[in-house]
């Protein structure tokens, strides 16, 4: 041990105080549903693509926005985000507005939902796939680098799927404010 | 609804301000000094400063009835100033903090002041007879993060906190031989220093930067960075409350709020006007702008000549300069205080904001 280097040791990880050990898990309110896994996430996108092709789009966008995976691992909040991006393009640009007023507003948790599907909003534009194109697999390597893939917007599916997914960015804002920008930021609840 | 009265002191951001008990007397934390401005007709005029911080002060509480000023800086001290014949004399006080000083506020007895700060503790302070100095105790045991605000609760036992860890909490800061014994009350019976009579997060976490009594004592609001406000109902000791509503807005989020009366809350912030909330214990809701939009922007839409039309699209490609808001702050409002009660019902309140103006609203 007479060589050990003591500038690499990062001290942050020693000291109970300091920041980067902060737990993050006292930020998460107690209401927060129960771990879901990617199957139960993948049975959701099943009921969805029903209700979407028996042309109830209101319906399919109500019901993935109130079983979205809050406490779920990373698939099945993948897998969940698929789904979304799913019914988001299968609703035609003239019946967004109309759609996001019957899901979005209202008494009853439309707040909650239009909050939610904000969250979707800018994971879907964080992610660099869509949804057609199956991901490939950016698992982090061993050397602990990942394979960073190109964000292709404007061409083929990407683009198509930014353009949809910020136009509902403007109906959803138009509706429910800046307000709900806000809480993406803030909310420990991720989707 | 009067118009508000408007004092526009400098284009500095003001970091805190506090109006002497009589309202002659307005204190602002402009940088790293407060100065201290005079009512002269309907003008505030400056006539004293406060230097003795090396940092940004950002803290400044007048004493109701001493008149005696507590201010706190990033510079980690607090100072607490007294009127003597030759000027405003200031006393250290021994705050033992490793990070900047965040908020202060004197107790309504003024036996007291707290101190948030940096260091994740609240310097509860008190004045020593024997040693004539201002000694502080640490509120120290949950608390994760940064202390943003403050606020007490009319028996001056009772203080609340906001951290940027969520959190809104509710401690006892009981001093003996300071504090007498405070009434039993939904929040506690017994209350020893450092009890923790609440701890609340609501659904979307923010960072919270405001919280606020009501008058009775017997509710909690508070806002945070996730543009909401939530309203805690304790219903005995120990129990979870008898009621938590949350209110989310589509604004931009709130700095600061103050509540009117029981059954509504003045909250103002990143949208640079005041807004009110109404409610009570089964449900509150936003129920608009207090502003009634005939700020500086407003007035300006007046009949141009063609030529000056035509002129200033030459000059600057557009036929008016659209660069003031509609409101009367024209920046983020940083703090709202009461200006003028009567048992817990307002008459008035003042807001100071990040464009140095400061702003008393009638009700």
């Amino acid at each position: 041990m007479s060589q050990l280097n003591y500038r690499t040791i990062n001290i942050d990880v020693l000291d109970p105080d300091a920041s980067i050990n902060f737990p993050m898990d006292t930020l998460l309110p107690a209401t927060l549903p129960a771990p879901t896994t990617s199957s139960a996430a993948a049975a959701v996108a099943g009921e969805v693509r029903q209700l979407l092709r028996g042309g109830d789009p209101a319906a399919a966008l109500r019901h993935v926005l109130d079983t979205a995976p809050l406490g779920g691992d990373e698939r099945a909040k993948e897998v969940h985000l698929a789904a979304v991006t799913e019914v988001l393009q299968g609703i035609r640009q003239a019946e967004m507005s109309r759609v996001l007023e019957g899901v979005c507003t209202g008494e009853d948790g439309g707040a909650e939902r239009a909050d939610c599907l904000m969250k979707y909003l800018y994971k879907g534009m964080a992610s660099p796939v869509s949804a057609q194109t199956p991901r490939k697999s950016v698992s982090p390597q061993s050397t602990g680098f990942s394979q960073i893939q190109g964000r292709n917007l404007g061409e083929g599916g990407g683009g198509q799927q930014m353009s949809v997914l910020l136009s509902w960015h403007e109906k959803l804002v138009e509706l429910v404010g800046t307000g709900s920008i806000v809480r993406v930021m803030t909310d420990r609840r991720t989707v | 609804m009067a118009a508000p009265e408007i004092h526009h002191l400098f284009h500095n951001p003001i970091a805190d301000h506090s109006f002497s008990p009589d309202k002659s007397t307005l204190a602002v934390a402009r940088d790293s000094n407060v100065e201290l401005y005079q009512k002269s007709g309907a003008k505030f005029s400056l006539t004293d400063e406060l230097k003795g911080h090396e940092k940004t002060v950002t803290g400044v509480d007048i004493a109701p009835n001493s008149g005696r000023i507590v201010t706190c800086s990033q510079d980690r001290n607090a100072y607490v100033w007294e009127r003597t014949p030759s000027g405003w004399k200031p006393t250290l006080v021994l705050l033992r903090i490793n990070r900047a000083a965040t908020f202060v506020r004197w107790s309504p007895s003024e036996q007291k002041f707290a101190v948030g700060s940096g260091a994740r503790v609240i310097a509860v302070c008190y004045f020593e007879e024997e040693n004539d100095w201002w000694i502080s105790k640490h509120l120290k045991k949950p608390i994760r993060s940064t202390i943003t605000t403050l606020a007490w609760h009319p028996n001056s036992v009772l203080l609340a906190a906001g951290s940027t860890d969520s959190h809104a909490r509710v401690f006892s800061s009981f001093i003996k031989g300071v504090d007498t014994r405070p009434e039993p009350s939904a929040w506690g019976e017994r209350l020893p220093f450092n009890t923790i009579c609440g701890e609340f997060l609501n659904d979307s976490a923010g960072w919270i930067h405001g919280v606020s009594f009501s008058p009775s004592g017997n509710a909690l609001a508070f806002t945070g960075h996730d543009s909401s406000v939530t309203v805690v109902y304790p219903s005995a000791p120990e129990q979870p409350p008898r009621a938590m509503l949350n209110v989310t807005t589509r604004l931009l989020p709130f700095t600061s709020l103050i509540w009117n009366g029981e059954n509504e809350i003045i909250a103002a912030g990143h949208d640079c006007e005041p807004y009110r909330l109404r409610g009570g214990e089964s449900g509150w809701q936003l129920t608009g702008t207090i502003e009634n939009k005939t700020g500086p922007g407003a007035g300006t839409a007046r009949e141009e000549s063609a030529l000056h039309m035509f002129r200033q699209m030459d000059l600057k490609g557009q036929t008016q300069a659209d660069i003031q808001l509609k409101s009367t702050h024209q920046n983020t409002i940083s703090t709202v205080r009461v200006y003028e009660e009567t048992d817990g019902v307002l008459r008035k309140f003042s807001t100071s904001g990040v464009d140095g103006r400061v702003v008393v609203w009638t009700i």
